[in-house]
């Protein structure tokens, strides 16, 4: 049986390289904020003109603002983000007629937001991120012991932690989108977490296992695994299928879940059992034999 | 049969039966009560989402809470940016603690000259509030009169209204709710003291007048788009109190000019021939057939309580939307064919269960969608693919807790099996359905689509794995089921 409890020394390392590698990306290289967040205009338009061409059409404009052209992957769609100032939205239609002169193209979507109002968005999306956490934390504190609610909101915080690390790596777009991807990252990481948990609850809670905590942990993984694999691999599944047919503004959001469903999977087999031993779940176990 | 016992056979028909009824209504052309929204990401349409000027309302009720003071109370007071200064130097002993709650009042500050006041937040909010619900039927009342019937309409927070319109753009929409439409007609006055010079942008006529206004728009009954001498003209008339004063201001002032405002602009700027008794006039300036409509449209909707601002503006285009419905049904669906042959390979006859129970849960899904009217949107989408990851990760679970059994020789391997692994599901879904609800309670826009469809999917996964998975192994002899080395 492969000990998966003495590896946790080494996770601790490789996650807190993980950790510390987020911060630095985030820190340096910045997340790239969609205009959710930022304000702006947003367009997505379908033509078959090369990126310089597009550049150009919009040489006589304002040079002050920042101008973004991204192509988005295995389509002719680009998307234009064009940043503005406050009370701003007839922009869009300034914007229009200069796309429109140019005739070999069709305007998908055009959005506008008051960069005031995405300030108030960050507020909600954190708003909304802080409660559903504590919401799972307080449920797992419930129906399990302490250290179970803190070892799985760390093994969560981590996994959404480092996805938002891999956007900025790959300078993936953040908007509210994405943050509905970091809550299913985060639902996922705990959903696979819990089955562990439980795993452990019940073979612990058995009055004839006199078995050590180190192999309780570890067959509680060995039980599990297979289960963990497979879904995880039909999990992957469904979503390459999306990342290869999604509408072309949504094909990021499936490849961060990929990788967090690989994070999940990785803290919940080598850091949340690990964690939930630090802190001394044994002693628990010990005060309620006796 | 024992099968026929069993209560999980009746209740999944039941479930087919719900199901049925409900999915129906959407493939029919008739409007039905029981229906799935597609949200404007999907079928194409603008949304915008306006602001009210928290600011300017909170001065405006400042100052009528001041003028109440005085009418009431006959006590004096001053605005003084948020707050009321009330001085000390007159009679206050009607201004009891009662009487200041109840105009919404609470003391900030105190010295001995006299007393500051700002306004109860609880009070200010409620107010607000009220005021927004009234914007929103003066929104929607000028897009009535615009010919669109088919707009979500919809108060968000405190100050904001969110407007969504389906179908092709109308560049009329966007002219005419961002208007505030204070309409003011003032008598021209050729002295500094209290006078204010109004201009036209584009004409450059310019005039001095009145700075308080002799009749406002509140009064305006109806108006309309008519022509004069082929020209575009609005034309107006007032209430019953409008025409009252709209005669005595005009039969006072024969032969004097007037300027008509507009949001603070001048239209223009007529003489007054004779008095007019009828209480109906016109404006004519430099419009077009356009702008003249949509005058006459603000005009009879009302003014709105303060300055509206579009905060966030989506102009979706049919051809999106319809694309990426098609790709995600594609995507769905090859997701849930790779995803049933390989558990049809993995797991035999069990497999085969799964596939029965994602297609169940699929179904029971747009059922309580179709039930409670949901609008489904592309992160909404997404979020069913995610419940099929549920659902399937469930039968694993079930499966894999049988299969344990199996070679543990357990009693009875299958419903132990079944109800072991059953525990484990309900503490992990429903973590994560507190999540999503949370979610859905304090989330905007995309995150409320894809968390509205993750409570849903999340619990019809529930409800199927435990009746229709459950009646499956039920009925499969042990060593069918496929889980048996």
């Amino acid at each position: 049986m492969i000990n998966f409890y003495s590896f946790k020394n080494k996770s601790y390392l490789i996650s807190s390289i993980l950790i510390l590698s987020t911060i630095a990306i985030v820190f340096f290289k910045g997340l790239n904020l969609g205009i959710d967040f930022k304000g702006g205009l947003n367009f997505e338009i379908k033509t078959d003109l090369s990126k310089n061409q597009i550049s150009q059409i919009f040489d006589d404009f304002d040079s002050s603002k920042e101008i973004l052209i991204k192509k988005e992957i295995g389509s002719n769609v680009y998307t234009i983000r064009i940043e503005s100032g406050d009370n701003n939205a007839s922009l869009i239609e300034e914007i229009k007629i200069i796309l429109n002169e140019n005739a070999n193209l069709e305007i998908l979507l055009s959005e506008y937001i008051e960069p005031t109002f995405s300030d108030e968005l960050i507020k909600n999306s954190i708003y909304a991120l802080a409660s559903s956490l504590f919401v799972i934390a307080f449920y797992v504190w419930i129906r399990f012991d302490w250290q179970f609610a803190a070892s799985g909101i760390f093994a969560l915080i981590h996994d959404v932690f480092i996805a938002i690390g891999f956007m900025s790596l790959f300078n993936i777009e953040f908007n509210l989108t994405m943050i509905a991807a970091l809550l299913l990252i985060a639902g996922y990481s705990i959903n696979d977490t819990i089955v562990l948990f439980d795993r452990l609850r019940s073979i612990t809670s058995d009055e004839n296992n006199k078995e050590t905590f180190e192999f309780n942990v570890n067959n509680s993984i060995k039980l599990n695994l297979r289960r963990t694999i497979l879904t995880s691999f039909t999990t992957v599944l469904a979503l390459l299928c999306l990342v290869v047919l999604a509408p072309v503004n949504l094909t990021e959001m499936p490849i961060v879940f990929i990788f967090g469903v690989l994070i999940g999977t990785y803290s919940s087999i080598f850091l949340a059992l690990g964690i939930v031993g630090d802190l001394n779940y044994e002693a628990v176990l010990k005060a309620r034999d006796s | 049969m024992t099968i026929f016992k069993q209560w999980r056979l009746w209740f999944s028909l039941l479930l087919v039966m719900f199901c049925f009824y409900f999915i129906k209504p959407n493939f029919s052309d008739s409007p039905q009560d029981f229906k799935i929204n597609f949200g404007l990401d999907i079928q194409g349409g603008y949304s915008y989402l306006l602001e009210l000027n928290e600011e300017e309302y909170k001065q405006n009720l400042l100052i009528k809470i001041s003028q109440a003071l005085e009418s009431s109370y006959d006590i004096s007071s001053k605005i003084d940016e948020d707050f009321i200064y009330i001085p000390s130097n007159q009679n206050l002993e009607k201004l009891n603690n009662i009487i200041v709650q109840s105009l919404g009042l609470e003391i900030a500050d105190q010295t001995s000259e006299g007393a500051f006041y700002n306004i109860i937040t609880q009070y200010f909010n409620n107010s607000l509030s009220d005021m927004t619900l009234n914007a929103v039927e003066i929104v929607r009342s000028r897009i009535d009169f615009l010919g669109n019937k088919e707009l979500s309409i919809q108060k968000i927070g405190l100050n904001k209204i969110l407007l969504e319109i389906p179908g092709n753009l109308d560049n009329n929409v966007k002219e005419v709710i961002s208007k505030t439409a204070k309409l003011t007609l003032h008598l021209e006055k050729n002295t500094f003291v209290n006078s204010k010079i109004f201009k036209n942008e584009e004409t450059g006529e310019e005039i001095r007048v009145q700075e308080v206004p002799s009749l406002t728009g509140d009064y305006i009954q109806d108006a309309s788009l008519q022509y004069n001498q082929n020209e575009p003209v609005v034309a107006f008339s007032f209430n019953k109190e409008g025409s009252d004063l709209f005669a005595q201001m005009t039969s006072d002032n024969v032969g004097v000019r007037f300027a008509i405002v507009l949001d603070g602009a001048l239209i223009t700027a007529p003489v007054i021939r004779e008095a007019i008794t009828g209480g109906s006039g016109q404006i004519s300036g430099s419009f077009t057939n356009e702008s003249a409509n949509n005058l006459a449209i603000i005009l009879k909707s009302g003014s709105l309580p303060t300055e509206i601002t579009i905060i966030q503006e989506k102009q979706i285009g049919p051809t999106l939307g319809q694309e990426g419905v098609k790709k995600g049904v594609y995507a769905s669906i090859i997701a849930l064919i790779a995803i049933t042959l390989f558990m049809i390979i993995y797991y035999k006859v069990s497999g085969l269960f799964t596939t029965f129970t994602i297609i169940s849960c699929l179904a029971l899904l747009f059922a309580l969608m179709s039930l409670i009217n949901t609008t489904l949107t592309l992160p909404g989408v997404i979020g069913i693919v995610l419940t099929i990851g549920m659902c399937v990760d469930a039968n694993v679970l079930i499966f894999e807790r049988i299969r344990e059994n199996f070679k543990n020789n357990s009693e009875n391997p299958k419903s132990e099996g079944f109800n072991a692994a059953y525990v484990t599901i309900l503490d992990s879904n429903l973590t994560t359905l507190f999540a999503a609800v949370f979610l859905f309670a304090f989330g905007f826009g995309p995150i409320r689509g894809f968390s509205i469809s993750l409570i849903i999917g999340i619990l019809s996964s529930l409800i199927v794995t435990y009746i229709v998975l459950k009646l499956f192994i039920n009925a499969t002899p042990e060593r069918l089921l496929g889980l048996k080395k």
